[in-house]
């Protein structure tokens, strides 16, 4: 016989799946809405946008329910706590694809300014961290989410590459000081993408090892 | 959801002598579904309970005024067999009662007083098949002729359940049935429940309101004989509309 607490578990972790892989499609929908100047595609991301809010808001209704009925313990009760706040990245996730796509449509009815190359750097990287931190996830590792950890590092100094080279190109050429304020805005979204996966990762350690890392460098560091 | 009503209260009254344990009581216990009844000590859920299978046809004093009908039919008309009903609503106690005779005998008794097999094979498979779905044959089937009261507490009670469904009842009514039991027989019976509520409409009493929520879709809140509220066992666990629900589902009192 199944443990009574189980359906509810598998069925929040199944609706965080689904949020997981849609969050990372939408992100993939605003990049390639950027990439191809296409305004009818970013325009989807909106409506991508509003179905993890709805998913969203079920996690919040299923994590309430669980606790209040069957009030978990142990690996039961930090897999619903993670998957509340997984839940909550992933939501952030795809707010920030939605302002990325915003970004997309404004390049995309302006004179045509090359991406710098550094942004794709980082989109990829972005896209990376949010996919390995979602197989952490969806296969319960705790080595997997471990080896995420280290990446956001390299996201944070190609955020500030892609940044200095856009003040230099506004210095030398101000009549596209409107386009590089918005490859500033994609850099800024994308390194957030890297930060709500991180948390995933850190989330995933909570739930299998019962082990706190957030904030570990900052808290250790002193400052 | 719409749910089909297996046992339907309407304005049901009960006094044992001059004292009034049931105030008009509405509560409609939902077919396939777990109800949980919960309430502090004498709040009249146990009483509900009785009324169900006329449990308190035995207390002499105790009189029971309103309706309370199952699949439609008043339980307290006239002519009502009452042998015939309680087969047709089992139930289970707070202690463990197994008969003091054969694992076997407990489960073979209900049957074979309500004919309900013809040949031994029928009877067999009958016993057989009741211990399966109470999850309890696998650890009794080399035992079935050991005395039942031989089995552990948890045992027991999977056996008294074992011997309730024998008689392929509708309702299964459980008064505390793991108040005697530790966390993993508990647990066991929990699962149980869960499972039974496919054939069978379950209504349970409870002090343990964790329990309520694991296992019911259904929670009525009884207090001082009267139902205070009664609704989706998410919704009263989450957000009960009553202050007294609220106050006794906290531990603010009880």
């Amino acid at each position: 016989m199944t443990r009574i607490v189980e359906p509810a578990l598998s069925a929040l972790r199944q609706q965080l799946l689904r949020m997981g892989s849609l969050a990372e499609a939408i992100l993939e929908k605003s990049l390639q809405s950027l990439w191809r100047r296409d305004v009818a595609l970013a325009r989807e991301v909106r409506i991508d946008d509003l179905e993890i809010d709805r998913l969203d808001i079920a996690v919040d209704e299923m994590v309430l329910r669980i606790l209040a009925t069957q009030a978990p313990v142990a690996d039961d009760l930090r897999n619903v706590i993670a998957g509340k706040m997984i839940a909550t990245d992933l939501e952030r996730v795809g707010d920030l694809a939605r302002n990325i796509a915003k970004s997309a449509e404004r390049l995309a009815t302006r004179d045509k300014v090359e991406v710098p190359p550094g942004l794709r750097t980082l989109a990829d990287e972005a896209q990376r961290i949010l996919r390995r931190a979602l197989d952490a996830f969806s296969e319960h590792d705790a080595d997997r989410a471990t080896a995420v950890l280290g990446d956001d590092d390299q996201v944070d100094a190609d955020e500030d590459a892609v940044i200095r080279t856009a003040i230099e190109e506004i210095a030398s050429h101000p009549e596209f000081t409107s386009q590089e304020v918005d490859f500033i805005l994609i850099a800024k979204n994308l390194e957030r993408v890297a930060d709500h996966s991180t948390n995933i990762a850190e989330d995933v350690i909570l739930a299998t090892k019962a082990r706190n890392v957030k904030h570990a460098g900052k808290l250790a560091a002193g400052t | 959801m719409q749910f089909l009503t297996k046992i339907s209260a309407q304005g049901l009254n009960v006094f044992y002598a001059e004292k009034q344990a049931l105030f008009d009581v509405y509560l409609d216990i939902p077919k396939h579904q777990v109800t949980a009844l919960i309430g502090p000590s004498g709040c009249g859920k146990s009483t509900f309970l009785r009324c169900v299978n006329r449990m308190n046809d035995v207390i002499e004093s105790c009189r029971v005024e309103g309706k309370l009908a199952l699949d439609g039919d008043d339980l307290y008309a006239e002519g009502i067999d009452v042998v015939a009903l309680r087969a047709r609503v089992g139930m289970v106690f707070q202690k463990p009662n197994p008969f003091p005779k054969s694992v076997y005998e407990n489960v073979a008794y209900g049957p074979r007083i309500h004919g309900l097999a013809n040949t031994r094979a029928e009877l067999d498979e009958i016993v057989i098949q009741s211990l399966e779905r109470a999850g309890l044959f696998a650890e009794v089937k080399d035992r079935l002729h050991d005395s039942g009261t031989s089995l552990s507490g948890g045992q027991q009670q999977r056996l008294c359940i074992a011997r309730a469904i024998a008689v392929s009842p509708e309702v299964i009514l459980m008064d505390e049935p793991c108040s005697a039991l530790d966390p993993i027989a508990t647990a066991r019976i929990e699962e149980l429940i869960g499972v039974l509520r496919e054939s069978f409409t379950i209504v349970i009493v409870t002090h343990s309101m964790q329990q309520a929520a694991r296992v019911s879709q259904t929670t009525g809140f009884f207090h001082l004989g009267r139902v205070i509220e009664v609704g989706d066992t998410p919704q009263i666990f989450t957000d009960p509309r009553e202050t007294k629900t609220r106050d006794y589902i906290t531990g603010r009192f009880g």
